[in-house]
């Protein structure tokens, strides 16, 4: 009996040992996964810094270059590297906006070469321009190198760690040295902002980013034109709402950042259960940009070619001439229909409108017009130089061709290039082959994927 | 009495080291397993140890693959969800996509057999896979370079943005899923984020939904129509590359974005 009033003081200290193996163990175990991520990012760094200092070499045997296959061969290395880098970077556990700008000059350095390796490919040794532009990145580049070995000579020391990754480690080194990772590449970033702006053609360029949409027209519309607009294309699309839209808000710098900046309205009425309709019109023009209802489809029983039909039909009566289907996906009871401009029989492949079309009662649920308002305009289409036999001996010789046309496809960024269209098959698979009727290049292929939800290229 | 007070602490040291000896095997067994990886990677002591696991494990799979797999009532695991899903595409089937074969979808199955013509079963068998366009274990294995269009397509991409949306955007109207999807492409085409979808979304610090682990809940048939709809080129955003909630944003930063729209509860911008 004289034990009774130890019982609980021993099961808790029982309970409180328990606790402290778990505890430790808990503590094992995230130190474990702590080591296991900080080796990781190590190796990220360093993998990182090597791509960085390849991309350098490259670029400066590029400067010694003379001969064509060096250059390409040494431009597609500098690309490769970059490309790399590029990817280490953003796998880095530092918040984006630190890193963007020096993710952006990654990529442009990747896609400059590549076109100026395009440019060797067709004859043209890189041109006094091209020279600076690549001593100038060269020089950056140096640059950089310069401050990663110095980061990473300060991980070695242990001095930073890489591996702080919780928002509260984060906070308590921010406060602790300001020397972390984070506000050393800050200062990088600094420095990186200043290379000259790179003109070339390609997606990342900053002419082609900042490319003003063609095909709006010039007439300025107001709040409530667009208003006016919007109700008169639903009552095209076969709808008497007799609900006033209302008008998103808009940022202050719609006008400029906007791809096309518009009015966006929304048909949405709390009596009945009517699900809400989208439509935004641009603001110059008038153009209906694109168009939302978000209506679920339960019993889809139309075919794809009447739904094809009446999304044709739509396009033709709201004023969109010459367009012609091309390829069309199917999800959840809708139909997609991608439909081109055609101009002179020639199919514009830039001018792009998507039509979405309900599945069980054919109403059309959606328009995209961007890419055809981005890019359309009146083209002076050239005459082939090539004729179409002479594009086709450029061909694979066994690519078993079913059909041949001429098609204007972009090319990187706002370029466009008349090219013969050869669709075929090869090996068992679909595929499509552009030679620009120009100059008899082979410019691009796509590979067709047909599937039961429709087509996919690649 | 005092045997009893003396029974139970013995009962307890031993219940309690069993614990302890437990979470202790498990943290070996981490340990193990990422020596493994490095192994793996080549760098180890042990080569050999590991490289004859890793051929094990491909054995095991290669060999799994050649069976026929056939899912039915009960079954669980991925490609009962991507039987879910296909039907859901095809509307078929209108419920979660939770990977797990239950009345909802055995009905779904039939019904989808009946439309097509298969033996009216429940089951999903290589006839009925075939016919959804699923082909189970056995990816790519014996095709040709240049057909076969069951290895090729955008579903992962799209599946993966549909997570994305519904961890990001769930209390939001569908054109804010939209937008949010929107945003993920824009990021993938502008040169100061990486280029591609998977590495634009899991990019260290880029989304909350992310950090968090929302991404992993399962997204609804509404995150996967946004997702489809935003890779299929609608754009509410206007080409923005940024959102963020007004009443949650912690980042200065963010605040010296410039505004384009506000959809639902998020501004966007650049």
């Amino acid at each position: 009996m004289k034990y009774k009033n130890l019982i609980l003081p021993i099961i808790l200290a029982i309970a409180l040992i328990g606790t402290a193996v778990w505890g430790y163990n808990q503590y094992a175990v995230k130190n474990e996964f702590e080591t296991a991520l900080n080796n990781s990012y190590q190796r990220l760094f360093y993998d990182l810094k090597n791509h960085v200092e390849n991309v350098q070499v490259s670029l400066s045997k590029v400067l010694l270059a003379d001969s064509r296959d060096q250059n390409v061969l040494l431009l597609s290395q500098v690309m490769q590297q970059a490309s790399m880098a590029e990817e280490k970077l953003s796998q880095m556990p530092v918040s984006h906006f630190e890193l963007a700008k020096t993710e952006k000059f990654l990529n442009q350095v990747a896609e400059y070469c590549f076109s100026v390796s395009e440019n060797c490919l067709e004859g043209k040794p890189p041109n006094q321009e091209q020279r600076e532009a690549l001593v100038n990145l060269e020089q950056y580049t140096q640059h950089l190198t310069k401050e990663l070995s110095h980061l990473h000579n300060k991980i070695k020391d242990g001095s930073l760690s890489i591996g702080a990754i919780t928002r509260e480690q984060q906070q308590q080194l921010q406060e602790a040295e300001g020397d972390m990772l984070n506000t050393r590449l800050v200062q990088l970033e600094e420095k990186m902002t200043d290379y000259p702006e790179l003109i070339y053609d390609g997606p990342f360029s900053d002419q082609v980013m900042n490319i003003k949409p063609k095909g709006l027209g010039d007439r300025k519309v107001s709040a409530d034109e667009a208003r006016d607009i919007a109700v008169r294309f639903l009552k095209q699309l076969g709808r008497q709402e007799a609900i006033t839209p209302s008008m998103m808000e808009e940022g202050q710098h719609m006008d400029k950042q906007a791809i096309i900046p518009s009015y966006t309205f929304v048909f949405e009425s709390n009596e009945n259960e009517q699900p809400p309709i989208y439509i935004g019109v641009s603001k110059t023009g008038g153009n209906v940009v694109w168009l939302e209802n978000v209506r679920f489809i339960n019993n889809p029983k139309l075919s794809i070619e009447d739904a094809q039909k009446k999304a044709g039909e739509f396009l033709s009566k709201v004023g969109y001439k010459n367009m012609e289907p091309n390829y069309n996906v199917k999800y959840d009871g809708i139909g997609v229909f991608n439909f081109a401009y055609t101009q002179d029989d020639i199919t514009i492949y830039t001018d792009l409108i998507k039509v979405k079309v309900a599945l069980d009662n054919g109403e059309i649920l959606g328009i995209d017009a961007a890419q055809y308002l981005k890019a359309h305009h009146q083209r002076d289409l050239p005459e082939p130089e090539i004729s179409a036999d002479e594009a086709q001996a450029r061909v694979k010789t066994n690519f078993d061709i079913d059909s041949v046309r001429l098609a204007v496809i972009p090319r990187t960024g706002v370029e466009e290039i008349l090219c013969y269209e050869f669709k075929g098959k090869y090996n068992g698979g679909d595929f499509i082959v552009y030679v620009d009727a120009l100059t008899g290049r082979e410019e691009k292929i796509l590979k067709i994927i047909q599937d039961e939800n429709g087509t996919l290229t690649f | 009495m005092k045997r009893i007070v003396l029974l139970t602490i013995v009962c307890m040291i031993i219940v309690f080291s069993a614990v302890g000896y437990y979470y202790w095997d498990n943290s070996q067994n981490e340990t193990e397993f990422f020596d493994q990886d490095n192994n793996s990677t080549g760098d180890g002591l042990n080569e050999s140890e590991g490289v004859e696991t890793y051929v094990l494990q491909n054995n095991a799979q290669a060999a799994q693959a050649l069976q026929p797999k056939i899912l039915y009532w009960g079954s669980t695991g991925q490609d009962v969800k991507n039987v879910q899903w296909k039907l859901l595409q095809w509307g078929y089937y209108n419920s979660a996509v939770d990977g797990i074969y239950g009345t909802r979808t055995f009905n779904a199955v039939k019904r989808f057999q009946r439309q097509n013509g298969l033996l009216v079963d429940g089951v999903v068998g290589p006839q009925t896979a075939a016919a959804l366009g699923l082909f189970f274990g056995d990816a790519g294995a014996g095709r040709g370079t240049g057909g076969g269009a069951g290895t090729l397509s955008r579903n992962d991409d799209i599946y993966l943005m549909a997570r994305a949306i519904h961890g990001e955007a769930r209390g939001e109207p569908y054109i804010g899923k939209v937008a949010v999807a929107a945003v993920v492409l824009n990021r993938v085409e502008h040169p100061s984020f990486p280029n591609t979808i998977a590495s634009v979304i899991y990019q260290p610090g880029a989304f909350t939904a992310v950090a968090d682990g929302q991404i992993n809940l399962q997204p609804d048939s509404e995150s996967l129509r946004a997702a489809r709809d935003a890779m299929n080129g609608w754009d509410p955003t206007y080409g923005c590359r940024y959102y963020w909630n007004p009443a949650t944003a912690t980042s200065r930063w963010i605040w010296s974005r410039s505004v384009v729209i506000k959809i639902g509860k998020h501004w966007f911008g650049n």
